[in-house]
């Protein structure tokens, strides 16, 4: 239940500080969203096979054209660090050990949705805020991949469904085609 | 938002390991079932009350109890509000191995100047976390709200003392404050 009163929003150095402390069970799966930590969903079996799927494809579709990431901190500035099911990032010989990710490293996020729709549908703002070039939810329910690009404030000017039957292709790699039905299963 | 449902919420001891770590240390925030609001900055008719309140309770209970000034109080489960005043059993060590639970916490006192919707908000904290007694000094109204006889998340006794009257708390009925002491 909320108070009258503003919540306490935390910077990325806090939640960087935070982390490298016990305050959190090591088990659990928290992501930084405007300040605040969420509790992420626990992954079902469909949810976990789309990421395994995923992770396959593109590695060996794009080799050392992009560093996949699963599941890692993806930094999304002024105070957001969310852990997307999937990350293509620039490739970086250190592979990112040094220091994390910034925005315009990011290629394409992937989220599967099952239980987690509506909440994967709520932090495309913190996405499109920080100027995420292309985010796909795949909603697993549904059926089918929301692709997202152009972002613009808190939106993306471009919004597209692709179903069963169809393939789709992401900004930063158009010669790679997957199709919706390998990603669903 | 719905997000909503997926904020964490903070257990007493996941906040006490946060502030161990040094995190929040010039923060004016306090934990409230789970989650971390901003405290309202104190302005001058705020803190003379309280200070005024420091003074009076200090000088007329003496040894027998202690007086915490804005200082953490636990209220279970997943609450550790910092009211204006509380109201304390005396202990040696002046609780310094850990904070005062609810059954040593006698009163708790918060002065309301801009926050009263926030104060009223937090009795249900204070209701479920087991204190006994909790005082409402509404400034703009001139009156103290005075709540108590716990019933689950709400004060079931709910009495206004306005200048010229006395009051005293559960813990020491025999001690009358001056509503006009208080006031100011």
């Amino acid at each position: 239940m909320s108070m009258p009163a503003p919540r306490y929003r935390f910077t990325l150095d806090e939640w960087h500080r935070l982390a490298n402390t016990d305050v959190f069970r090591k088990d659990r799966r928290l992501e930084l969203l405007d300040g605040e930590i969420y509790d992420m969903a626990p992954i079902g079996s469909s949810h976990h096979g789309a990421v395994n799927f995923l992770t396959r494809f593109w590695s060996t579709q794009l080799g050392t054209r992009a560093i996949v990431s699963v599941q890692g901190p993806v930094i999304a500035p002024p105070r957001s660090e969310p852990q997307p099911d999937v990350a293509l990032l620039r490739d970086r010989p250190d592979f990112y050990r040094q220091a994390h990710s910034q925005p315009e490293d990011v290629l394409l996020i992937i989220e599967v949705a099952d239980s987690s729709l509506d909440y994967d549908h709520a932090k495309l703002r913190f996405y499109a805020r920080a100027g995420m070039v292309e985010v796909w939810i795949v909603d697993v329910l549904d059926e089918r991949v929301e692709v997202y690009r152009a972002p613009r404030g808190d939106r993306y000017d471009y919004v597209r469904a692709a179903r069963r039957g169809e393939s789709l292709a992401c900004l930063a790699f158009p010669d790679v085609s997957l199709a919706v039905d390998d990603i669903l299963g | 938002m719905s997000m909503l449902a997926q904020r964490h919420r903070f257990t007493l001891d996941e906040w006490h390991q946060m502030i161990d770590a040094g995190l929040l240390r010039d923060q004016h925030v306090e934990l409230l079932d789970g989650e971390i609001y901003e405290m309202t900055p104190i302005g001058p008719p705020h803190q003379s009350v309280v200070d005024r309140l420091t003074h009076l309770l200090v000088t007329t209970f003496g040894d027998r109890a202690i007086v915490r000034v804005q200082g953490p109080v636990p209220a279970r489960p997943r609450s550790e509000p910092q009211p204006d005043i509380a109201l304390l059993r005396r202990q040696a060590d002046f609780y310094r191995k850990a904070h005062p639970e609810a059954p040593n916490v006698f009163l708790v006192v918060e002065v309301a100047e801009t926050s009263l919707a926030y104060d009223h908000a937090k009795l249900r904290i204070y209701a479920t976390g087991g204190i006994q007694e909790v005082w409402i000094v509404d400034l703009r109204g001139d009156r103290i709200e005075v709540y108590r006889d716990l019933r689950g998340e709400s004060y079931g006794d709910v009495r206004i003392s306005e200048r010229g009257e006395s009051l005293a708390c559960l813990a020491f009925p025999e001690v009358l404050l001056a509503v006009d002491a208080v006031l100011g």
